[in-house]
């Protein structure tokens, strides 16, 4: 467990205990167990039809479970239905209600019981003010911009004060600047809050940026839950490691052990990785070693693996080269210093064994 | 120049189109206001007498009253119906789904006439047969059709997140219809309730089987031409052309403004 979540914390605001969901023959979501501390900002990032969705909809009530519980705040909510809930969701395309403006659709959750008309508009107002609309409250919702229309879901979630505010990939609708603009904004509203976010993405800057903690999300289970540093640092699976970060994939078998740094044989020869996993001689492993961890020319005691120069991404501040190993693996190198390799050019790349990461490969 | 000519050319064909389309409702008031007995020239002078005569007689005003009565509940009834037939529809799949929407759009493709038939006999035999409450429910019947594939539209058009958002703040089901759905189809309810209102309006050969002596107005119309060449014919036509004119200028000033609003993505 992370230091974010310790065993002793009080109960946690949201607790799934062996999720699963099936549709039809499909699993879903499979056997999936995640603990969110009070307070805390979780993605959950995967690639399309991982069940990331799924999920969020079983925590919002919009799903049922199969089987499993889900509690919030120590409570099994798992019978319980969608509009007796306390989380609320923020959608992809916000599904504002259009007959309403904008204070009407941020009003709605308030309006539904008994209510106070006057203490109504008084927390509308405010909730306006939070997320920036004060000046819109009028305006009917076909007149909103895309990051408007954003904010209005935003505060017709909150206002209702949820125990946790589920996102469904609130930014993919926006334009670059705004969506980075909109993570900054996201995160100030949550720490002010104090309240726990849930929030599905594919987009990995997103997650990293935001959140205390990302799950990664495959084939409908939670291949890996750790913070954004200890999760780009140290992937557990092969599929981390493809998924995130821009890490480059050599795939071998362990040979041994030489202390606590493992000898792996790769398609070019020998590669020694630090690792204190243990694994069993001849076991299928993958290395993984981020594309900024690889390095032009030879350096005493690294690894040395061969690569032919393909091609080349100026990104700017640097460029990604683009190379072949002798099995036709490919492999990107960021580097940033001006010199380009000539195309076709036989070029040694080397990275130290501490920077890899050793990962029992796929079946 | 040549430019010009075609556009002339043009504008000549429009307004051949629109005379086409206009000149019986031309004839038919113009000849309401004619001493003329047959609608023929030359004109004989202006004159409001079949107005008079129409009222002193009163069968086709009273048809108009009856029609009053029938299209306007039928068509309320119908697009109730269809609403609630639609919601379903739009939201459920359950076992017959396909076959009842198959069974709703029948009257649509059965010929009126075999229907009236239909609804004669069985109508006779439930002692229903002539009355205005026969004709309300076969109409309801008939134009339940129509409304539904007007209101399924444009539920059809409505992201299904939109409802599930109203259930998410907290909304039960019924709070959900009544106060996203019902807006949201609001455009689709009262298109779908003039075209039922339109049709059952002009609905004739049913009527004509099951009315018996409390005669919708296209009945009325239609037994008082048999009878001869009664110019109070163009009077009622005159006057139900203008009230279609009032209730479509009406429409048009209080609904256009509301249906031409982008409906948000």
């Amino acid at each position: 467990m992370s230091q974010l979540a310790p065993q002793t914390a009080p109960v946690p605001d949201l607790e799934l205990v062996q999720v699963s969901k099936m549709f039809g023959d499909f699993l879903a979501v499979d056997t999936v167990d995640l603990s969110v501390a009070p307070g805390e900002f979780v993605a959950i990032m995967g690639p399309s039809g991982c069940g990331k969705t799924t999920l969020l909809r079983i925590l919002a009530g919009l799903e049922s479970v199969t089987y499993g519980q889900v509690k919030i705040r120590g409570r099994d909510v798992s019978a319980v239905p969608v509009n007796r809930r306390t989380t609320r969701l923020v959608w992809q395309n916000y599904a504002l209600f259009p007959h309403l403006d904008v204070a009407g659709n941020i009003a709605f959750g308030l309006t539904l019981g008994r209510h106070d008309k006057a203490a109504v508009a008084g927390k509308v107002a405010q909730m306006g003010a939070l997320v920036g609309l004060d000046d819109f409250m009028t305006r009917p919702i076909g007149q909103l911009s895309g990051g408007q229309k954003q904010r209005v879901a935003l505060a017709r979630a909150l206002v209702t004060e949820p125990d946790i505010l589920l996102l469904d990939e609130p930014l993919s609708a926006l334009d670059a600047h705004l969506r980075i603009r909109m993570q900054a904004e996201l995160r100030r509203i949550q720490q002010q809050l104090g309240m726990a976010f849930i929030y599905v993405t594919h987009n990995q800057h997103e997650a990293f940026s935001m959140a205390d903690r990302v799950a990664v999300m495959n084939r409908g289970r939670i291949e890996q839950l750790d913070t954004p540093e200890v999760l780009y640092a140290t992937p557990k699976t092969e599929f981390v490691a493809r998924f995130v970060g821009s890490n480059n994939i050599l795939p071998g078998t362990l040979a041994g052990y030489d202390g606590d740094v493992a000898v792996v044989t790769c398609a070019h020869g020998p590669v020694r990785v630090a690792d204190a996993q243990g694994l069993a001689a001849g076991t299928r492993v993958v290395v993984a070693i981020a594309a900024e961890k690889l390095r032009r020319g030879l350096r005493a005691g690294d690894n040395t693996v061969p690569a032919v120069m393909r091609g080349r991404e100026f990104a700017g501040s640097h460029n990604v080269f683009l190379m072949d190993l002798a099995d036709g693996t490919e492999i990107k190198v960021v580097s940033h210093d001006g010199a380009i390799p000539d195309y076709g050019a036989e070029e040694r790349l080397c990275f130290a064994p501490e920077d890899a990461s050793l990962i029992r490969g796929a079946k | 120049m040549k430019r010009n000519a075609w556009i002339g050319l043009g504008r000549l064909w429009l307004g051949l189109a629109y005379a086409f389309m206009f000149l019986p409702l031309v004839v038919l008031i113009l000849f309401s206001l004619q001493a003329n007995r047959f609608p023929g020239f030359p004109l004989q002078g202006w004159t409001l007498q079949w107005y008079a005569r129409l009222f002193d007689d009163g069968t086709l005003i009273a048809a108009l009253g009856h029609t009053m009565i029938v299209s306007p509940a039928a068509a309320s009834v119908a697009t109730i119906i269809a609403f609630l037939a639609g919601y379903a529809l739009n939201r459920f799949t359950f076992p017959g789904k396909t076959a009842l929407l198959g069974l709703v759009t029948l009257p649509i493709i059965i010929p009126p006439l075999i229907l009236g038939v239909g609804f004669l006999g069985l109508l006779a035999r439930i002692h229903l047969s002539g009355t205005l409450l026969a004709v309300f429910l076969t109409h309801v019947v008939l134009i339940t059709a129509p409304a539904l594939a007007i209101i399924q539209l444009r539920l059809s058009q409505m992201p299904k997140a939109l409802e599930e958002a109203a259930w998410d703040l907290g909304a039960s089901e019924w709070q959900a219809v009544r106060r996203v759905v019902l807006p949201f189809a609001l455009p689709g309810i009262l298109g779908a309730w003039l075209l039922a209102f339109t049709f059952s309006f002009d609905e004739f050969i049913i009527a004509w089987f099951v009315s018996g002596f409390d005669q919708t107005l296209p009945v009325a119309i239609y037994s008082v031409l048999v009878a001869a060449i009664d110019p109070s014919l163009n009077a009622i036509g005159t006057i139900v052309f203008a009230m279609s004119c009032a209730v479509l200028i009406a429409l048009e000033v209080l609904l256009i403004p509301y249906l031409i609003r982008k409906p948000d993505a």
